[in-house]
């Protein structure tokens, strides 16, 4: 192995990690953020009684789930011509939401609808229901299949350098290209992504201790 | 709309399509062959051989796909000193990621067969390996089927990212046709159909088998699994797949 490691290349293009960083960090918070709102529509509509809503939201889930995202970002970015960011964003919402309405779903489907007429035959108004029945039961089981969708995005978000947004990725390729320092760069974006799903699990941990303590559940 | 321009260039794009399947053929076979060992690692009782199974399989799921295509691609050369073609590289990056999936549906797999089994064969004589080649796998691979299927679909769809190194698999190709006749909805849309009926069908079929190995509820049943008749505990798929989700943590579905 002839490979003289210079791990000052690091420092001097700082500004380049940084900005990556940065970029990585609001394309993912974005599409935590969206992807749970749109997602928890979805997955909601997933159980509505109405059967067009449920046959169309379940139809959205599979839809986007079984395109890669990849093919999903050119469409946005070259077919539809949005910008890169925008087109990445919409992107990453759109294939994330399908995910995060089967985790919504599926904890929604684990509360028993007789748990439900109960609670009303006890003369619960339905927002009681949601507050103290469905809510808190649906939360606990939907905290950890959150917590790994959202490491999901910022893993994917990764794939929005395929449409030229300078995520970490890209400035990979970008310091590589500078200075042929591929592999200390390569090392330093890898261990960045391992810190920023690491800081997603202690987040959600603490998410999860924070909900337990104000429901008093578990 | 003008879908002439996909029609002329079908040909060179389902010489792609072709790719995409022998990329994820060949690195689910190999994935399933790394998974397996680093199951077993992972189960084993001695922390020296557990710890690095675990240190890899973790770290590996933490990262983008896109990054691993990068090491093999760009990085393993100046490391080994040897070129290598995009192909390999993207094998090698495919096996290296899906291994650590793998593994961990192989390892709840195995962890659903009833622990009295394997100690019941290692009774009557037989080797850990032989236990687990003859009475364990046989059964978690009923099991685990369903998982096994949906992360074929991960596979299926992970591929298109190996676009990045030069390999003409589907995406590619379709990317190259575009490149010359600028046709985006129409080429962009036809992937996308095409992907959506490939991985759609598999999802079909991941639901039918865990129809299929699903056991009714209320447990204490007996349950047939590799043609023997298990008394006991009902370890249904669906079971199996609640079971894996909480062992991983993940959704075994797909993520890259």
């Amino acid at each position: 192995m002839g490979y003289k490691f210079d791990w000052g290349v690091l420092l001097v293009y700082r500004h380049l990690l940084w900005q990556g960083l940065v970029l990585t960090v609001q394309l993912s918070a974005l599409g935590m953020v969206l992807s749970l709102a749109l997602g928890g529509v979805i997955g909601l509509g997933r159980r509505a009684e109405a059967k067009p809503l449920r046959w169309l939201c379940g139809a959205y889930i599979e839809f986007f789930r079984n395109i890669p995202l990849i093919v999903q970002l050119f469409f946005w970015y070259f077919a539809v011509g949005l910008e890169a960011f925008p087109a990445a964003v919409i992107g990453l919402t759109v294939y994330t939401s399908a995910y995060i309405a089967e985790v919504i779903r599926s904890g929604l489907q684990s509360i028993p609808r007789t748990q439900i007429e109960a609670a009303r035959s006890f003369g619960m108004t339905p927002f009681q229901v949601i507050r103290h029945v469905v809510l808190p039961q649906a939360l606990m089981r939907v905290i950890p299949p959150l917590g790994v969708e959202f490491i999901n995005v910022i893993k994917n978000s990764s794939i929005a350098m395929t449409i030229s947004v300078t995520e970490l990725t890209f400035q990979t390729q970008q310091i590589e290209s500078l200075t042929f320092r591929g592999f200390e760069a390569a090392t330093a974006i890898t261990l960045l992504y391992v810190l920023l799903a690491l800081t997603i699990v202690l987040l959600m941990a603490a998410i999860e201790r924070v909900v337990r303590l104000d429901l008093r559940v578990g | 709309m003008d879908l002439h321009v996909i029609v002329e260039n079908l040909p060179y794009m389902l010489t792609g399509l072709q790719m995409t399947v022998i990329l994820s053929a060949v690195s689910m076979v190999g994935s399933f062959a790394g998974g397996a060992v680093f199951a077993m690692l992972r189960l084993s009782p001695w922390w020296w051989l557990r710890w690095p199974a675990i240190l890899y399989i973790d770290l590996v799921r933490t990262v983008p796909l896109i990054m691993v295509i990068f090491w093999a691609f760009f990085l393993m050369p100046v490391l080994t000193g040897h070129a290598t073609t995009p192909v390999k590289a993207a094998l090698f990056a495919l096996i290296l990621f899906n291994t650590s999936y793998m593994a961990e549906v192989i390892r709840a797999g195995i962890q659903s067969i009833p622990k009295g089994q394997t100690e019941a064969s290692r009774a009557i004589g037989l080797t850990y390996l032989q236990a687990m080649r003859h009475v364990v796998l046989p059964q978690a691979l009923r099991h685990m089927s369903p998982a096994l299927v949906s992360r074929f679909i991960a596979l299926f769809m992970g591929t298109s990212l190996v676009y990045i190194i030069g390999v003409t698999e589907f995406f590619r190709a379709a990317n190259n046709v575009n490149n010359r006749v600028y046709r985006s909805y129409e080429i962009y849309g036809f992937v996308a159909i095409v992907y959506f009926v490939c991985c759609y069908a598999l999802s079909l079929a991941s639901s039918a088998l865990e129809r299929r190995f699903a056991v009714p509820d209320g447990g204490g049943g007996e349950t047939r699994a590799g043609g023997l008749t298990l008394p006991g505990r009902a370890w249904g798929a669906r079971s199996v797949a609640g079971a894996l989700g909480r062992l991983t943590g993940s959704d075994l579905r797909r993520p890259e």
